[in-house]
């Protein structure tokens, strides 16, 4: 970001204005990394792997350090260290087909790169749910026999269109349930025992982490955007790994104020008058090129609002007993945005697309994660049926920047921007 | 008798609840031999192209079934019944979750999801399926697992084409039970007399997607592969286990959809290498042949530990990353062919 505006060949560039705090998101950063080789020294603390849509929050209860590995998967990419990992994996047998994430997570295994380059340690336990994909429990499970490391997974039923409420209820019972297996697991492996006191009070953390985040996303329904998704694929950070831990309810905490400073003088992201197309955008970022989004603002268009940050926050309610906690928690496992069924897909874009007044829409068509590809061609359909608003499909890569053709990528951008202008007509 | 069609990536489909509603158990496989066309307006490029396939039978041939049941699988199962929901026209569509677990809670989930595929088809088509019905189709499906287990076992000692093979289990999962009793027991009588186990084959277990043209068998045939043993579910893998008899058949269902041998689907992996061991402890073979459909992704990522593992413990192991078409079915025999070959010449592949 500031090479990009501060670089001499970026004169007459439009510069995305960066928050105030933005470059406090290294002390959440840091201290994670500092836990983790602390945790890892000390032989009565544990670090477990974990992936999107785990509790992760249970790994902090029971005072365990959760690494990630899609997260250094993306810190990998964003180093440009992920085709050398990708071609690695391949070269060990894995299918050129396969989640980028999780051969870029093999390589950097195999190969034992450092950790601020997307390395990762072996951990005491790998923990993992198939809410996401089916992709993270066959990973998690390959890996967890390579490091010969003890393995749990979530069974997370599947919420799929037309689900009713009684069926909603016994998929909730049998997630449940896997809490307790996985409580016991937990505890089998680690010798830490479950406290009430301490999940209650990791969840009311984690409770304010996300509330700070939907409140952040409230503001970023101002015109023009005060927070642009090129900083939200960064500052979300703290939702993967650290709900239920202070240092990122500070930091959201500091963010959120400057973005109240920002809207309260009517500014936003973009230099005045230059936010032309607010764009709402689906799926996981090119990480190894963060750099689009900041080509998309030298056209005018502004990533306004993205539901895969938004799928790390969702609505935590206060419950008075464990049951009910527990209840809650497995509905939201199933009901994060990032996962959802297509009729509630469609549904919930259309109502983002009025409350963030989107221009247009492009939808990562991500060969690395089939799951949320599926359906983008009816998604697409219903949201220039229903909202007369411009789609664009983009299929790429998340991780591997052999997927990424500049040239083409271009071309179709600068067709969606002619659309949203003359849509605006 | 109408056709109840469903959706399987493996073998999850408890096809006696579906038998005791009055209907034929009908597995969608598509067909390689029609464009995928009418599919491809709905999944992109790089989706399963099985998955395609059967979209493409479902959007032409629904109207033939009365109903479809999709079983919870792989990813494609998950995402794409949302897809066939908009778009494929038919009176009964259900959704069957599976879980991937087989523990207590696993259990109990699958038990009330037996119960609410009951109610919904019930309801549906205002029958009532009773206890008695259910076991009575159990005895059924346990009188066709016998007979194919016994057809399966010919297949290392006398001469049956691959395609025989992949032919009656197509029927198995597609025809009505009596007729194909019926058609098992004339084949028994007919293998039996057959020729005995070819010199110039090779016998080989197949592992991998479920590749469901049998064409593909007479290629591999002509490459000097036999196929003598399986772990695929249009396979072994539906008659490997028979169904328990316990006083309450939804008991009998649970215990059996729940411990038959895992796919990739399920975990876990050493749980499929169990098999695999144990087949392979059984029947001498010369090789193993691995298959991948292109975006199979629960193979593809098996196929590293497994192939890896099986290596390990000297067995010849060839994989094959494919498309579910004949189209490149020449070029992939070449690579059988050296395959064998080599096997000649004492290299370890």
């Amino acid at each position: 970001m500031d090479k990009v505006k501060n670089s001499d060949d970026n004169a007459g560039k439009v510069m995305l204005k960066t928050l105030p705090h933005s470059k406090d998101l290294k002390w959440p950063m840091l201290w994670w990394i500092a836990m983790e080789k602390i945790y890892r020294i000390l032989p009565w603390k544990k670090t477990a792997w974990t992936c999107a849509a785990f509790p992760i929050e249970i790994m902090w209860v029971y005072d365990i350090v959760p690494d990630h590995p899609e997260n250094m998967a993306t810190v990998a990419a964003a180093r440009k260290q992920s085709q050398r990992l990708i071609e690695h994996a391949e070269g060990m047998g894995f299918s050129r087909d396969l989640c980028s994430y999780c051969k870029t997570n093999i390589g950097a295994y195999d190969t034992k790169i450092k950790k601020t380059l997307g390395g990762i340690s072996k951990p005491d336990i790998v923990v993992c749910t198939n809410a996401i994909c089916d992709t993270h429990w066959k990973w998690f499970q390959i890996m967890a026999d390579k490091m010969n490391v003890p393995f749990f997974m979530f069974d997370i039923p599947k919420w799929v269109s037309g689900t009713d409420e009684k069926t909603l209820e016994c998929n909730i019972d049998y997630v449940v349930n896997q809490f307790y297996d996985l409580m016991a697991f937990v505890e089998k492996h680690t010798g830490k025992k479950m406290n009430e006191k301490r999940l209650n009070k990791v969840l009311d953390r984690s409770m304010e982490l996300t509330n700070l985040w939907r409140e952040i996303f409230e503001h970023r329904k101002s015109v023009p955007s005060p927070y642009s998704g090129a900083e939200t694929s960064a500052s979300f950070f703290p939702l993967v790994v650290l709900p239920g831990v202070k240092i990122g309810i500070n930091f959201l905490k500091k963010i959120l104020s400057d973005i109240k400073s920002i809207t309260a003088k009517g500014e936003g992201t973009m230099p005045k008058g230059s936010e032309k197309y607010r764009v709402m955008w689906e799926g996981i970022p090119f990480w190894y090129r963060m750099r689009f989004m900041y080509d998309l603002a030298q056209q005018g268009a502004v990533i306004a609002f993205e539901p895969y940050t938004f799928s790390f926050a969702p609505p935590k309610k206060k419950c008075l007993t464990m049951e009910e906690t527990l209840r809650d928690v497995a509905k939201l496992i199933m009901d994060t945005p990032y996962a959802y069924n297509l009729e509630k897909r469609i549904e919930n874009f259309e109502k983002w697309i009025d409350e963030y007044k989107i221009d247009g829409v492009i939808l990562h068509e991500n060969m690395s994660c089939r799951p949320s590809s599926a359906g983008m061609i009816d998604l697409a359909e219903a949201i220039r049926k229903d909202k007369g608003i411009p789609v664009l499909i983009l299929q790429c890569d998340m991780n591997d920047p052999r997927a990424y053709s500049e040239g083409q990528i271009k071309t179709r951008i600068e067709g969606f921007i002619e659309l949203m202008e003359a849509n605006k007509k | 008798m109408k056709k109840i069609a469903y959706y399987d990536t493996s073998h999850e489909m408890p096809l006696e609840i579906i038998m005791s509603a009055g209907f034929v158990p009908y597995k969608i496989m598509g067909d390689v031999h029609k464009p995928n066309d009418p599919a491809d307006k709905y999944l992109s490029n790089f989706f399963c192209p099985a998955a395609k396939s059967w979209l493409t039978e479902a959007l032409t041939e629904s109207k033939e079934w009365a109903g479809i049941i999709f079983a919870q699988g792989c990813n494609n199962t998950n995402r794409h019944y949302d897809i066939w929901k908009l778009h494929v026209e038919t009176p009964f569509l259900h959704w069957f979750g599976c879980p991937l677990l087989d523990g207590d809670a696993a259990k109990k989930y699958y038990r009330v999801e037996l119960q609410r595929l009951i109610s919904h088809l019930e309801n549906k088509f205002d029958i009532k399926i009773t206890s008695e019905k259910i076991r009575q189709a159990i005895g059924k499906s346990n009188g066709i697992k016998k007979k194919l287990k016994h057809l399966s076992a010919l297949r290392s000692h006398k001469d049956i084409p691959n395609r025989d093979y992949l032919a009656a289990l197509i029927k198995c999962l597609t025809c009505p039970v009596d007729e194909v009793s019926a058609l098992l027991d004339s084949e028994i009588t007919v293998w039996n007399s057959r020729q005995a186990f070819p010199s110039d084959k090779k016998r080989f277990l197949l592992t991998g997607s479920d590749v469901t043209y049998v064409e593909w068998m007479d290629t591999l045939d002509e490459c000097g592969i036999r196929v003598v043993r399986d772990d695929l579910s249009i396979g072994e893998r539906f008659f490997a286990t028979l169904i328990p008899d316990r006083s309450d058949p939804l008991d009998s269902l649970c215990e059996y959809y729940m411990s038959i041998p895992a796919p990739a689907t399920r975990p876990t992996i050493q749980k499929r290498l169990d098999y695999l061991y144990k087949a392979l402890g059984e029947t001498d073979v010369d090789g193993v042949l691995s298959q991948n459909l292109k975006f199979c992704e629960p193979y593809a990522y098996d196929s590293v530990p497994v192939n890896n593992a099986l290596k390990s413990k000297g067995y010849k192991v060839i994989h094959l990353e494919r498309d579910f078409s004949p189209v490149d079915d020449q070029q992939l025999s070449t690579r059988l062919m050296a395959f064998v070959e080599m096997m000649d010449g004492g290299n370890n592949g």
